[in-house]
């Protein structure tokens, strides 16, 4: 590196050390998001399958009557059997303040030490719990509100009060985290469960098949095959609960959230070549007249390339070296991020060798392909094009044409729009940088506000505030007369409520449900025709109306269990193990909620038997304010206890918000780190390319000061033509967005709720990218422009 | 006037260089614009001319199709030997850093480097030289144009006369038997104008050809002798080997 052409390599990156700066600081910013998603996604695909593979997931679980041990070893011994264990699981509830409770979802266990399937791992405390003690699932102490060692309320569907003792902390990966679901997790044994005052039967089995573990179809054949050979034995199997195989029920999200990042790094690192792009057009474009110089005395157009593609390769090593080792940092924080949200332990950060190669061969074979063009042209320039190179441009300036009847303007913002038309090449490139940069930056605030558009439309499309299941349904008109008198309620109305399944005749039901029941779940939801608490968009069909009798409306979470199912439809369903036909009428948009069914109360009544009974209270309290809201929470519970009602689950609206913006709150804090990574390499290309504007001009601000120019006006010429730049920038900006906004949206929105996100455009995007090009342009200009300005005529002319 | 000898490498009649019928037009808006008409010259070895004429005349364009930077539009051009005219730009590269040193008028030196590394820069690019020899001889030519002192200083560190020196010794890296130099006076006053055309003459009297383009009238006591240009073609001929046919 001592001989002269490349000790002028590491000079002119020395005295070009702000934009050489850019360069490392662009590529590095790219390389961190894709090294940062990769990293985050090499840790969790492997830790996903430690953890939750880990814990042994059943294939399928099939409700009965009761399970015992004889059953249990007969069913060992049956074919296409590997694994079968006897469980039960129930949703009690957990008080966390006067009169205030949570679901509790209850685990039985009736052999904590010889678990093989569906297995969790103590964390703490006691293992196996005694009697009247359980164990609590790491993310649900918040929702039990309190702590290991503590005691709290426990009420099952059947039984009184208890006080339980929180004997232990257990970590289950099979679960989602406690606190998006908001719901408490509880282990118990079928003693304790006795002492709560239920029934200490055991009624699932959880079986583990032998071959097909990965498919679908093949673990539904021969959980039906079992369930076939349960029934000839005289046993009743209400349902068979497959949930997608192998597959964390949070790890769609995961998905989405690491494509929509991969999407873009990707993207990022394309704005970042073309960066790369602008800037060595740039630097040769300012060297011409060195280049010719150069072949003057000898220099080969192989010599002349060479020597910048060793400047491409010292700058993308730089950005690796710069990049890699802080995207591995951010790829773990991501990585225990998105563990979280799994509810996954990572028992390892260690990042495999291939995302480093991958991170490498993307720093350097990006640039360098990029660059190639630039650099070919400018390397065969001969040297009478060099030599006769002035810097002021060959092309024909947009002056006379175009811009010719703007001749009243100001004639400083006359000049500096003249030479924004000048290097046309040049222009195009750095607009499209800045527009591909502020497209996606304004993309991602449009579909992070759209996620939040979601949701507010999902909240506005329920028009109650709280929902109360109950444990069995219950006659309904003194219930609704007692509730609708409290204080602070407005209004009450009497909802069905049963989990359902697609019936086939003379089969036993298969639902894809999770162990906790919420995930994959399918239910039936019965209402009156004409209420008004619920309005849903529609996407095909009607909405009920009164006297259907065997109308249906799905939401749109149906499509993921039955993908074919359309309006016209005739679907049997199964409800309290009754198959019953319906038709299809109409699918709604339902957000945030799992697959369900409305009926009209009326139609549900005639299936299940029971008039007048309901399974569900839905209210509005007209309370605005939490602890109003909780206020008649409580009273309701009071006087639902008073009823001898049982409550099974209160859900209330501001719990469902926290819940879903806990689901999606990763989701919107990438997207936003995205929108600031895309904002950083835009203003990055932005600033370099107005500093070579400037640098390439130097002889020209030259001559317009020999001519009258001060460099005063030198200066307003530079600026005015950044902020004229930014703003063009901005206005292509914008129609880009919205494609990309929709795309993204739409395959974001669909891998994570299976529905596309509306086209939102954000005004704060609009605003916030239009403030950062007009403020990053005219900072970008002032520097070099005022540099400019300062040197003498003598200088400027002599500027090589 | 000062006598020239015949040297190896010599063409016909003993010529280094010899262009025959060389014409040049350049293409503009309003036409083809005759830049050099029908032009033929013979240059001796050891000869320093000197080529005037005024602004717009052919002066810097004549050398530029010496030196292979411009191609004529008809005619030829050898130097030394070979057609200068029939060769890619590769090969122009390689037999213009090994056969001619280019002095500009404004001397256009690398700014990044040091006038000794400007020297030593054809030398890296032709690779006449190994490596070791590259810095003392660097600096043999420095002292043989006078500016040894000033060998690790940057060039904006120099004065025009001493960064013109800076630009000869350049030019001489390589040892090429041509040097072409295009107004190296031009930006410089009458003082050093003079020691720089002192430095031209010596090195034709150790048996360089200098072939230099200028405006300077007082010239005639460093020179051999004058080609005169005037829209484009040779004007008088006052020496013996320069032919217009």
């Amino acid at each position: 590196m001592h001989s002269p052409r490349w000790q002028k390599l590491w000079r002119d990156l020395w005295i070009t050390r702000g934009r050489t700066a850019m360069m490392v600081i662009a590529i590095a910013v790219s390389l961190f998001g894709i090294g940062t998603v990769l990293s985050s996604y090499a840790i969790l695909t492997r830790e996903i399958s430690r953890n939750y593979l880990g814990t042994n997931p059943s294939s399928a679980t099939l409700e009965l009557d009761r399970v015992d041990d004889a059953l249990v070893e007969a069913v060992r011994r049956r074919p296409g059997i590997a694994g079968v264990e006897a469980r039960r699981s129930l949703v009690a509830r957990v008080q966390v303040g006067p009169d205030e409770w949570r679901p509790l979802l209850l685990f039985v266990v009736p052999d904590f030490n010889g678990m093989r399937i569906a297995t969790f791992k103590s964390v703490g405390g006691a293992w196996p719990p005694a009697e009247g003690t359980m164990l609590v699932e790491r993310t649900a102490l918040p929702m039990v509100e309190a702590a290991f060692g503590e005691k709290v309320v426990v009420k099952t569907p059947n039984g009184p009060r208890h006080e339980v003792l929180i004997s232990g902390v257990v970590h289950d990966p099979g679960l989602a985290p406690a606190w998006q679901e908001r719901m408490g997790y509880g282990y118990i044994t079928p003693a304790t469960l006795e002492w709560l005052g239920e029934s200490g039967v055991l009624d699932e089995l959880k079986i583990i098949v032998s071959d097909g573990t990965d498919d679908p179809a093949a673990i539904e054949r021969t959980a039906r095959e079992l369930a076939g050979w349960l029934e000839a034995q005289g046993r009743e199997v209400h349902e068979i609960q497959i949930p997608p195989p192998l597959k964390h029920p949070h790890q769609s999200q995961m998905v989405a959230i690491l494509l929509m990042l991969l999407i873009f790094s990707v993207m990022a690192l394309a704005l970042s070549a073309i960066l790369v792009a602008t800037m060595i057009a740039g630097l040769m474009a300012q060297q011409i007249r060195q280049i010719g110089v150069m072949k003057a005395v000898g220099a080969q157009t192989r010599q002349i390339s060479g020597l910048y593609v060793v400047m491409i390769l010292l700058i993308s090593a730089a950005a690796i070296a710069l990049g890699a080792p802080i995207s591995v940092s951010a790829g773990r924080g991501f990585a225990a991020a998105v563990a979280d949200l799994l509810n996954i332990a990572l028992y390892s950060q260690a990042i495999p060798g291939w995302v480093f190669g991958v991170q490498a061969a993307a720093g350097l074979l990006v640039p360098l392909l990029v660059a190639l063009g630039p650099i070919a042209r400018g390397s065969r320039i001969t040297v009478r094009e060099a030599i006769q190179d002035f810097g002021v441009s060959q092309e024909r300036a947009g002056g006379r044409g175009l811009l010719g009847w703007l001749s009243g303007l100001d004639r400083t913002l006359l000049l500096a729009l003249r030479n924004t038309f000048r290097r046309r090449g040049r222009l195009v490139l750095t607009l499209g940088l800045l527009a591909a940069g502020g497209s996606m930056f304004m993309t991602g605030l449009n579909v992070k506000d759209a996620w939040a558009q979601n949701l507010a439309d999902s909240f506005a499309n329920r028009r109650y505030d709280l929902e109360i299941r109950l444990s069995r349904p219950e006659k309904v008109d003194g219930l609704i007369a007692r509730i609708g008198s409290l204080p602070g309620v407005a209004k009450v109305e009497a909802w069905g409520y049963a989990p359902t399944a697609l019936a086939r005749p003379g089969v036993v039901d298969v639902v894809r449900t999770y162990p906790d029941g919420g995930h994959g779940s399918f239910s039936l939801r019965a209402g009156p025709a004409e209420t008004d608490l619920v309005s849903f968009p529609l996407l095909a069909g009607r909405w009920l109306e009164p006297g259907d009798s065997d109308a249906v409306v799905l939401n749109h979470m149906v499509y993921g269990l039955f993908p074919d199912v359309a309006v016209g439809d005739m679907i049997s369903l199964s409800i309290d193990d009754r198959p019953s036909v319906w038709r299809v009428v109409g699918i709604v948009r339902e957000v945030g909620s799992p697959a369900a069914a409305y009926v009209t109360d009326k139609a549900l009544e005639q299936v299940i038997g029971l008039p007048g009974h309901a399974r569900s209270l839905r209210i509005v309290t007209g309370e605005s304010d939490p602890a109003g809201r909780g206020a008649v929470i409580q009273s309701i519970e009071r006087a639902l206890a008073e009823a001898d009602v049982s409550v099974s689950m209160v859900i209330a609206d501001s719990e469902l918000r926290t819940a879903i913006g806990d689901h999606i709150a990763i989701l919107i804090f990438s997207l936003v780190a995205m929108a600031m990574l895309m904002a950083i390499v835009g203003v990055l290309g932005l600033m370099s390319t107005m500093s070579t504007n400037v640098a390439e001009r130097i002889r020209e601000f030259g001559v317009m000061q020999t001519i009258g120019g001060t460099p005063n006006s030198v200066l307003r010429i530079v600026v005015s033509e950044g902020v004229l730049i930014g703003l063009l920038s901005w206005i292509i900006a914008l129609p880009l967005s919205l494609p990309l906004s929709d795309l993204v949206g739409t395959v974001t929105g669909n891998l994570a709720f299976r529905t596309p996100l509306p086209l939102v455009v954000s005004p704060m995007a609009l605003l916030l990218w239009l403030a950062i090009t007009v403020a990053g342009a005219a900072a970008a200009s002032i520097i070099p422009a005022w540099r400019a300005s300062r040197l003498t005529i003598r200088e400027t002319l002599a500027h090589i | 006037m000062r006598q020239q000898q015949q040297r190896p490498g010599e063409g016909p009649r003993g010529a280094l260089i010899q262009a025959r019928r060389l014409s040049k037009s350049y293409d503009t808006p309003s036409g083809p614009f005759p830049a050099l008409r029908d032009v033929s010259l013979q240059v001796r070895a050891g000869e320093f001319v000197a080529v005037v004429g005024k602004s717009g005349s052919g002066k810097s364009t004549l050398i530029n199709l010496i030196t292979g930077i411009d191609r004529p539009t008809a005619g030829e051009i050898l130097v030394a030997g070979t057609a200068v005219h029939s060769l890619s730009q590769e090969q122009l590269a390689i037999w213009r850093g090994r056969s001619v040193g280019v002095v500009f008028q404004f001397f256009q030196l690398l700014p990044t480097l040091t006038v000794a590394e400007n020297v030593m820069l054809p030398m890296d690019f032709c690779g006449n030289y190994p490596v070791r020899e590259r810095r003392s001889r660097a600096l043999a030519l420095l002292e043989r144009v006078g500016i040894a002192e000033q060998a690790d200083k940057l060039p904006s560190a120099l004065s025009g006369g001493q960064q013109q020196r800076a630009a000869i010794a350049r030019a001489l890296a390589n040892d090429p038997p041509v040097l072409v130099a295009d107004e190296p006076t031009g930006n410089l006053d009458t003082q050093t104008s003079d020691a720089v055309l002192e430095l031209f003459a010596g090195l034709a009297a150790e048996g360089k050809t200098v072939v230099m383009v200028t405006h300077e009238r007082d010239v005639q006591r460093f020179i051999s002798r004058t080609v005169t240009l005037a829209d484009g073609a040779l004007v008088d001929a006052p020496v013996a080997e320069v032919e217009h046919a």
